[in-house]
């Protein structure tokens, strides 16, 4: 750093100090491209580098820097074996065993085995803890060491979704010895098996560096990582194209235009498990009745929804969850028909249309959104009052609310993404008449017997056969109901400098850079 | 508007002692001054007269015209949702301006009499009233704001007192000032020598003193406020869709900049000139207005 | 002087004890519950429980209240719930970057909005006044957020000459102090012209005037002099402000500094960091007040401190 403000001082002190300016700064970008530096503006701060208490995808990203679990995703949300070589399950979901890797060590020089599996599950699952992960391995009951390098997870009761779980980022492996050395503050020296090594986490950068005695021969490629934190859209592409930084995460999609019209910058494109959808409240009127909610489905040009939301980075919503998750069904689309829409109003009563509250965050893509649906919907004369409410305020007026007929909510613009890419976090926290706030985010209050048993067998089995048609059922089920006015499925987009390859974001958000490199 | 009530009152006063012409006479030197005037005027005009000189509904979409640039048909050039920017920009002036005048007059109308008590009562009043000023400009102003915000509801009303709040402290701690200054000055401690006292003096010999520096913030501070309305747009707590305020229509443009210039520019703009013209005209409001000059 | 001193210390403490009770309840009283904003967009009843309980939002108020005041007098001022590290540590990491930038803002917004407020006081009606005042008055004008954005898109993107952001060396200093100086030389210009006519038309100023005293001498002496009270009051309150941390400029610029640090806070309705924030904001704003006051004392005499 020291270096590149002595050469461009220089270069401003120059006769032609502003051609001179500008192309000392433009070497040094470039110099840091050539000597296996990154440096990645992300959107929002970082919290902590334990995943095991960590809940936002970036703390879980950048804790995979330099940690790795047993089992990852890969780029399209499959399962695939990291520390462990091969698992199995046995029938009635209850025990999992993992062969471990031999002969990798954690950073510290700690041996990684059964023992450290069993250390860290274990931590996760004692409540006395208090980690935000809990939940994720609340069915553990606990971990045996069948040998030392092989761990069996008992669990207390059958949990189909288990294998999934396992590939969380939250699931990464800490050292057993930096895990009692540094207590609760391990959050701030994360040891791992990982390509990198943690060096230092001033307010809003993290840098690490290339771990030399990495277990993947010939990784990483990179020497150096730097994670900033911009929170401003426009300053954080201003960051890229000045060459500051060589990756951003994420762009808003009206900027992409600018990305595509760079020589020097490339658009990352790919799909996301991020839907969007519109909750109604189906314990109040006019929602109670299902050909209301079908007429809101036929209401809205999802085509043009997609375009004026998302400047057509967006893909249809066709099921209750995206493609991405396991176990997808597509569904027959509800089309775009406003006087079909009109005609199953005047059917169910409302001919004149009626008067509605939507509620959203309050972030510029939602509001976008949020005036478009009011204007969508003004054509079949259902007139939204639009309500941006801030974080803070929404979390209390929907999901704290205690019983159904205490909340005031009407009309939820929402999204969802389900962390473990399975379909059953993808549903049953959204549609399971257990799942109403406060336990979990059914904000609707759909209910439904036949949901409810399915997404119940889907669970009680290991069997993807079995678990797949259990789902199926679900799906179906939640669609013809129209649970939700479906609108589309986000798409991940990013950044980046021409030059950088094999960096990307799983569907799931999270950002992959172990194996990036320049060309 | 809290200008004017302003003005009115100086005027009064000055017209005890001199016609009213003066006023005027020594107004219309300030060229730069009535130039902001006028513009002002019509600024304010087409917005008050927006259902007629708007070209077209502010919040109909026209999807066949989405992000064009200026053209005949959009001079300003259409939004996201192929909305007419003119028309949104002359409907938003109505929301903006008012949200300026009517925070300002409402936190300037408090701050002025806590800073008069403050000043002229001293002793315990004084340090009651200052501390309690400390207080309210040290609590950072985007908390105030969320929680007005939070309680009250999102929308432009609560907006205004939300920006509202943030003038009191300063009009007070200003007007305690320059009470504190008069109180020492010649014509006062002439006037407590004839046996003027209290409220009479407070209203009669010190208030008229204060008001050039309070006409003055106050023209400042009209700008700051449609300013601090769209920094709260900034941050998300501002005024509420579709309504075109211009911060509003400002903080929505940004991710646009570079690609689609006409989205930011133009309330941009809006924002700019007005703010401007208002300080420009309060500038030569209180020259033309102190009785001590020339 | 040291007896006023003495008191306005004294003063203080009251402050501080209604601002720690009022930022205490006024966290508590802004809807949202930080366990369940803790606990992440996707958690289980059992996990925002976890949070509540070891964030101690689950005990009753008034132990909260205790817990405190008693970790705020040991200096530790409590645990951010949303990072887990020291409250003390992290605001001592986020205020010197919002101070380095408060001090490089002020510096040169102070000295270039005086000399023109002076110039245009001078020249009073003449095209320097005009010309100075209608500068200045531009200055804030915009929208700091538009101003930003246009500074980084020329300067950083198109030029390649200066930083988009972040707190690394001295040129990373240029644009965000900038854009935060302009507003303030625009109130400092203003409010000097204004205060500079205003004791240019007191009686005193016309008396030495007419007394024959040299021009020069008239302005320096008599004018300058009493035109700096509210001068000084203006950056006075000024410094303050920005000390704070301007939330739009540190957004726009990435700059880590406490504004940020309170948005972050306030998303996630992080109690111990809001709280130490505004505990520190009223202390800065108590201090800078003193300071002020005996500033006025020393310029003006005639004020006499009560």
């Amino acid at each position: 750093m020291s270096r590149k403000l002595d050469l461009s001082r220089r270069a401003m002190l120059g006769g032609t100090a502003a051609v001179a300016g500008g192309l000392a700064f433009g070497d040094l970008a470039h110099a840091q491209t050539k000597s296996g530096q990154l440096t990645v503006g992300v959107a929002a701060a970082l919290m902590t580098l334990d995943p095991a208490d960590a809940n936002d995808t970036l703390s879980q990203s950048a804790a995979r820097l330099m940690l790795e679990g047993l089992l990852t995703f890969d780029k399209n949300m499959q399962v695939v074996p990291l520390l462990a070589e091969k698992y199995e399950a046995n029938a009635q979901a209850t025990e999992f065993t993992f062969h471990l890797r031999q002969g990798i060590k954690f950073q510290d020089g700690t041996p990684f085995d059964a023992e450290a599996v069993k250390i860290n599950f274990e931590r996760i699952a004692n409540p006395a803890n208090h980690l935000k992960r809990l939940s994720l391995l609340a069915m553990l009951d606990h971990v045996d060491v069948v040998d030392q390098y092989t761990a069996r997870c008992v669990l207390k009761f059958p949990f189909g979704a288990f294998i999934p779980t396992v590939a969380h980022p939250s699931l990464q492996l800490l050292s057993p010895a930096a895990l009692k050395k540094w207590g609760k503050q391990i959050g701030r020296h994360p040891v791992g098996t990982g390509p990198f090594v943690f060096e230092s986490w001033q307010p809003d950068t993290l840098k690490v560096k290339k771990n030399p005695d990495y277990w993947q021969k010939g990784m990483p490629h990179l020497e150096t990582v730097t994670l900033r934190s911009d929170p401003e859209d426009g300053a954080r592409i201003a960051l890229l194209r000045s060459g500051e930084a060589q990756l951003i995460t994420p762009i808003p999609p009206q900027q992409a235009v600018v990305i595509e019209h760079d020589p020097k910058l490339a658009l990352i494109n790919d799909p996301s498990i991020v839907v969007r959808y519109i909750a109604m409240n189906v314990m109040k009127k006019p929602f109670n009745d299902p050909r209301v909610r079908q007429a809101l489905n036929h209401a809205v040009d999802k085509q043009l929804f997609a375009k004026v939301v998302y400047n057509g980075f967006a893909d249809p919503l066709l099921s209750a969850e995206p493609p991405h998750i396991t176990f997808y069904e597509q569904q027959q689309a509800y089309d775009y028909n406003p006087e079909k829409a009109k005609q199953l109003l005047a059917a169910a009563g409302y001919a004149k249309g009626f008067d509605s509250v939507m509620w959203g965050f309050n972030n510029t893509v939602a509001i976008t959104a949020m005036q478009f649906l009011q204007q969508q919907f003004a054509m079949v004369g259902v007139k939204l009052k639009v309500e941006p409410l801030e974080g803070g305020v929404m979390a209390s007026r929907i999901w704290n609310v205690k019983k159904p007929d205490e909340s005031h909510l009407e009309m939820y613009y929402g999204g969802w993404s389900s962390s473990t890419g399975d379909a059953d976090w993808a549903l049953r926290p959204l549609f399971a008449t257990a799942s109403f706030p406060p336990s979990l985010y059914n904000v609707g209050y759909y209910s439904s017997k036949a949901v409810d048993a399915a997404l119940k067998s889907g669970l009680e089995t290991a069997d993807p056969a079995k678990r797949g048609a259990a789902y199926a059922t679900a799906q179906k089920q939640i669609w013809d109901d129209a649970a939700w006015v479906f609108l589309g499925v986000e798409r991940i987009l990013d950044a980046r400098d021409k030059n950088l390859e094999d960096a990307y974001r799983l569907p799931d958000g999270g950002l992959m850079i172990d194996a990036a490199k320049y060309a | 508007m809290s200008e004017t009530t302003a003005s009115n009152r100086a005027l009064a006063d000055t017209a005890l002692r001199s016609p009213l012409g003066e006023f005027w006479r020594r107004f219309r030197t300030k060229r730069v001054a009535i130039g902001a005037g006028i513009v002002l005027v019509l600024i304010v005009l087409t917005s008050v007269l927006a259902p007629w000189t708007a070209p077209y509904n502010p919040t109909t979409p026209d999807y066949q015209a989405i992000l064009a640039g200026p053209s005949w048909a959009h001079w300003f050039g259409t939004d996201a949702y192929g909305r007419d920017i003119l028309s949104r920009v002359i409907w938003g002036g109505r929301i903006s301006l008012w949200v300026g005048f009517v925070s300002v007059a409402l936190g300037g109308v408090a701050g002025v009499v806590l800073g008069l008590i403050s000043g002229y009562a001293g002793g315990w009043v004084d340090s009651v009233i200052m501390r309690f000023s400390d207080v309210l400009l040290a609590f950072p102003g985007i908390l105030l704001a969320i929680g007005i915000v939070a309680v009250l509801g999102p929308g432009v009303t609560n907006v205004i007192y939300a920006v509202a709040v943030f003038s009191v402290p300063v009009f007070a701690r200003l007007v305690r000032g320059s009470t504190l200054a008069l109180k020492q000055s010649v014509y006062v401690q002439a006037s407590r020598s004839i046996g003027v006292r209290g409220m009479a003096l407070v209203l009669r010999h010190i208030f008229p003193g204060t008001l050039p520096g309070v006409i003055v913030y106050m023209s400042l501070r009209v700008g700051t406020a449609i300013l601090t309305a769209a920094a709260l747009s900034f941050i998300g707590l501002g005024a509420q869709p579709p309504s075109p305020e211009w911060g509003a229509m400002l903080a929505d443009g940004r991710s646009y900049l570079g690609v689609d210039d006409q989205l930011t520019l133009f309330p941009g703009l809006a924002i700019f000139v007005t703010v401007l013209a208002l300080n420009l005209l309060g500038d030569g409001l209180r020259d033309a207005l102190d009785q001590r000059l020339r | 002087m040291i007896a006023f001193l003495a008191r306005r210390a004294l003063g203080i403490l009251p402050v501080l004890v209604c601002v720690s009770l009022f930022s205490f309840g006024f966290v508590r009283m802004l809807p949202g519950d930080p366990a369940r904003l803790l606990a992440g967009p996707d958690a289980t009843l059992q996990e925002v429980r976890a949070v509540r309980i070891s964030l101690g939002l689950n005990k009753p108020l008034w132990r909260q209240y205790l817990t405190y005041i008693r970790q705020t007098l040991a200096g530790k001022l409590g645990t951010s719930a949303r990072t887990g590290q020291p409250v003390a540590k992290v605001i001592g990491e986020r205020f010197m970057p919002t101070f380095w930038l408060t001090v490089a803002a002020m510096a040169w917004s102070t000295v270039i909005g005086v000399a023109l407020g002076v110039l245009a006081g001078v020249r009073r009606g003449r095209w320097q006044d005009q010309t100075s005042m209608v500068l200045a008055v531009s200055g804030i004008s915009f929208p700091a957020f538009w101003l930003g954005l246009l500074l980084i898109d020329l300067f950083s993107v198109r030029l390649h000459w200066l930083p988009t952001g972040g707190e690394e060396g001295w040129r990373s200093f240029i644009l965000p102090s900038f854009t935060l100086g302009v507003a303030v030389a625009a109130v400092m210009a203003r409010f000097t012209r204004s205060a500079f006519v205003e004791v240019a038309g007191e009686d005193y100023v016309r008396t030495a005037r007419m007394k024959g005293v040299p021009e020069r001498r008239v302005i320096w002496k008599h004018t300058f002099r009493n035109a700096l009270i509210p001068v000084i009051t203006m950056a006075g309150l000024q410094f303050g402000f920005l000390l704070g941390g301007s939330i739009v400029i540190e957004t726009v610029f990435a700059w880590p500094g406490l504004g940020r640090l309170l948005v972050d806070s306030v998303n996630y309705r992080d109690y111990p960091v809001i709280q130490a924030e505004i505990l520190l904001f009223s202390l800065e704003f108590v201090l800078i007040n003193l300071l002020v006051d005996v500033l006025y004392a020393v310029v003006n005499p005639e004020i006499r401190l009560q």
